[in-house]
């Protein structure tokens, strides 16, 4: 059992590569806020004010006063999203927004609303501008899979004479290293921008996401983040906490796409299951298509083909059992994507992952062997019925792909809330040898059941001889 | 009384462990039992009458029971006599008056042949119990042997040499103090002549039915191994405790059919409500030997076609889990 389990460890703790959506629950927004606050006291300084204006002093630097610039000319465009509970005036959760039109119209994350989106009787939007401003917002639209969300003040009146954020077009491509401007509210401790630097579109990754070499924080997502002449670039979204400012950002485009889509919709006032669904079911049908057809990357196995993705969105890590060991020899390979789709704090969906483990018992004897190719193929985790999923439904066979025995399992859970949506697990094992074999394991999560079909079809094609069955061993 | 060869019949008070307290030589008919010193057989108990009972052969010469002026009557095996009934009493027959239970021995009663002295150690139980022993460790480090590594080193192995004796001695010892409790012996190497088979039984069902099920294919065989192996447990049990209470053979059976169906229905509730099913297991996982290998491999598009049949359940748990969400929802409202 522990054979499968150690090497994901040291993986995960090489590289931890999930993204972290960079919105603050309550709680954890408080944490840092109430921290900073105590630790600025305990130096003795009279806080924040010397500190500002110790900043302001150093303006003459170039760099910095297009920053003030951008920041004085933004900061009736900036406002802070909250979101808070009908019955109660505490956030629950706090992010940032920006103005896109005269009439109200604003931007932020799916992410920072989606607690409002998924259950609109239990909580409700409110905006705070800079100048202390607040009023109630309604959701028009959302697009869940670019994590955009496009708000409107119920009153825009306040909001009136503040200017809108204009989008860079995307016909002027902006040069690697260029310096963008963050904004937005970090931690709920106030308003702030950020500077770093534009580099491109993040590589392998489905959705075109951006990188952005500068520090994003909880509270900041759904922010601006605008070139050097107050143009969109990217609406704030993630950040690694395994690295140092390295960010991400939804390109200007999909959200200039929302608020056309969206200018003139009626506000939503029903959980936003339905449509969600519909938006997935849209994002899985493109990457399924694109996924099945691209051909598999052989292996390198000497004896079996194995099917492992194209790393065009989906990265794979290698790793294998030191040479010296006495026992079970193995090498092992997880391609996973980047892109996941937020849906709420519990459910990220909408991606794939490929993992293979390739077995040398050569050094064991048969009966060993077996035992633990036997055992490693018990320990795979399918999951139980929970607040999302059903619990899983599974067929198993044993198969023969041109003449090359396969043992495959095939399990299926339904979203319980996403209509028509799946979670498909793919375990095959080969069968033929007595002390060398091949496991392999497919995941996608959110998926129709048609892909479900095709991508197991796509999965199982995979596996064969390398060569015609003569060298058996 | 000290007339042996004048007894015609003998009367024996047993204790609770179904051992002989006292016994009372009869030399002529009738016999009276009760509480009043005026009987032949004088009962000291608070539920016996002072004239309980009446032993005395009838016409044709068979010894009859009659229940005197009692409240509680007479048991006669699992016959109820109430008072002023009466029976005829069949060879070793044994009555229970009040609490005191008696045997009545006649003197042309047959008598049961000898019993060998079942502490006697050696010989052909010795030998038995020996092999059943060493198959039991060859298996058991077998199963061992294959979870190490070629090359491990010996103490690796010490865990099997120490642990399993030490269990079976355990096991044993614990049995042995119960029947020390209930028969007055502490049979130790009756419980380990009970134990070794039974183990055995479980220790090859559990190495072969997993394989064989890998080789057929067959899922159920392979589900079926851990109930199987319940159910033997269960009835290893049954016959350790049927050792120490010979007694009570029927109440042994049917607490064993109970445990087992309990249990089993127990855990089957709890897996249908987290899994959805009745077993855990989400798929087969004992994966063939080659050369074992019996089953019949399919095309892969057999496997995606037969997906198609789990579109209709899965959707049926989807409808189920809206309708619990919905009745939540209501609650809360």
């Amino acid at each position: 059992m522990l054979l499968a389990l150690r090497p994901l460890l040291a993986l995960l703790l090489a590289t931890a590569t999930a993204a972290v959506p960079a919105q603050p629950g309550g709680a954890a927004a408080a944490a840092p806020s109430v921290s900073a606050a105590s630790a600025a006291s305990a130096v003795g300084a009279p806080a924040p004010e010397p500190a500002a204006s110790a900043a302001a002093e150093a303006a003459s630097d170039p760099v910095s006063s297009a920053a003030q610039r951008i920041y004085e000319q933004m900061r009736p465009r900036l406002l802070q999203v909250r979101t808070l509970l009908k019955t109660q005036d505490s956030q629950s959760s706090v992010g940032s927004g920006f103005l896109v039109s005269a009439e109200g119209h604003l931007i932020t994350n799916y992410h920072v609303v989606s607690q409002f989106a998924l259950q609109p009787q239990r909580s409700r939007l409110v905006y705070a501008t800079i100048d202390g401003q607040q009023g109630a917002l309604q959701l028009l639209a959302f697009d869940v899979v670019h994590d955009l969300a496009l708000l409107k003040a119920v009153d825009p009146a306040p909001l009136a004479g503040r200017g809108v954020v204009a989008f860079r077009p995307e016909a002027e491509p902006l040069p690697r290293g260029a310096r963008i401007f963050s904004l937005g509210n970090p931690l709920d401790v106030g308003f702030a921008v950020t500077e770093g630097s534009y580099n491109g579109p993040v590589e392998r990754s489905f959705l075109r996401t951006l990188f952005f070499g500068g520090s994003l924080s909880p509270g900041m997502s759904g922010g601006p983040a605008l070139d050097d002449s107050g143009r969109l670039v990217g609406v704030n979204v993630a950040t690694r906490r395994d690295g140092e400012q390295v960010s991400f950002l939804v390109p200007a485009a999909p959200a200039q796409a929302l608020l056309e889509r969206g200018r003139k919709a009626k506000a939503i006032e029903t959980p936003v299951y339905p449509e969600v669904a519909r938006q997935l079911l849209r994002h899985e049908a493109e990457l399924t298509d694109r996924f099945v057809a691209q051909p598999w990357r052989p292996a390198g196995h000497a004896r079996y083909a194995v099917p492992v993705p194209q790393e065009t969105f989906l990265r794979c890590w290698g790793q294998g059992s030191p040479q010296a060991a006495r026992g079970l020899q193995f090498e092992r390979s997880d391609c996973e994507m980047d892109s996941r789709v937020f849906v709420s704090g519990s459910l990220l969906t909408g991606y794939l992952t490929v993992r293979h483990e390739a077995y040398d018992g050569n050094k064991l004897g048969p009966l060993r062997f077996n035992q633990r190719y036997s055992a490693s193929f018990q320990n795979e985790f399918i999951g139980t019925s929970n607040r999302q999923l059903t619990a899983p439904r599974c067929l198993e066979q044993t198969l023969d792909r041109a003449g090359l025995p396969l043992r495959a399992v095939v399990c299926l859970r339904a979203y319980k809330k996403l209509e028509g949506l799946h979670e498909l697990s793919v375990l095959v094992a080969t069968l033929d040898g007595s002390q060398v074999g091949v496991q392999g394991r497919f995941d996608a999560h959110g998926v129709s059941f048609a892909s479900a079909q095709r991508l197991t079809k796509h999965y199982l094609d995979g596996f064969a001889w390398t060569a015609p069955k003569t060298a058996s061993r | 009384m000290d007339r042996p060869e004048d007894r015609i019949a003998l009367i024996e008070v047993l204790e609770r462990d179904g051992r002989v307290g006292r016994s009372v030589d009869v030399h002529r008919w009738p016999v009276t039992l009760g509480r009043a010193l005026a009987n032949l057989v004088v009962l000291d108990d608070p539920h016996v009458a002072a004239q309980h009972a009446t032993l005395a052969p009838d016409a044709t010469g068979v010894l009859r029971l009659t229940v005197g002026p009692s409240g509680n009557g007479v048991h006669v095996g699992r016959l109820r006599l109430a008072a002023g009934q009466s029976l005829a009493l069949a060879e070793g027959s044994v009555l229970q008056l009040g609490g005191v239970r008696l045997r009545l021995r006649l003197k042309h009663d047959s008598l049961a042949p000898e019993r060998p002295l079942a502490t006697a150690f050696g010989g052909a139980i010795a030998r038995r119990m020996a092999l059943l022993a060493m198959l039991l460790l060859a298996l058991v480090g077998v199963e061992h042997g294959v979870g190490l590594d070629p090359g491990a080193d010996v103490t690796a192995w010490l865990p099997l040499l120490v642990s399993l004796p030490m269990a079976l001695v355990g096991w044993c010892g614990a049995w042995a103090l119960a029947s020390k409790l209930f028969q007055h012996r502490f049979d130790f190497w009756g419980h380990m002549a009970i134990l070794l088979p039974w183990l055995l039984a479980l220790q090859v069902l559990d190495l072969v039915l997993p394989q064989l099920a890998a080789s057929g294919g067959w899922r159920w065989l392979w589900l079926a191994t851990k109930p199987v192996s319940a159910v033997l447990a269960a009835l290893m049990l049954r016959a350790h405790l049927a050792h120490v209470l010979p007694g009570h053979q029927r109440a042994l059976a049917y607490a064993t059919a109970a445990l087992v169906l309990t249990s089993g229905s127990v855990a089957a509730a709890l897996n249908l409500r987290s899994h959805g099913q009745l077993f855990t297991a989400p798929y087969m996982s004992t994966l063939p030997l080659p050369v074992l290998r019996w089953s019949n491999p399919v095309p892969t598009q057999d496997l995606v076609d037969a997906m198609s049949g789990l579109r209709e359940p899965l959707r049926e748990q989807v409808r189920e889990a809206q309708a619990d969400e919905a009745e939540e929802s209501d609650a809360a409202e």
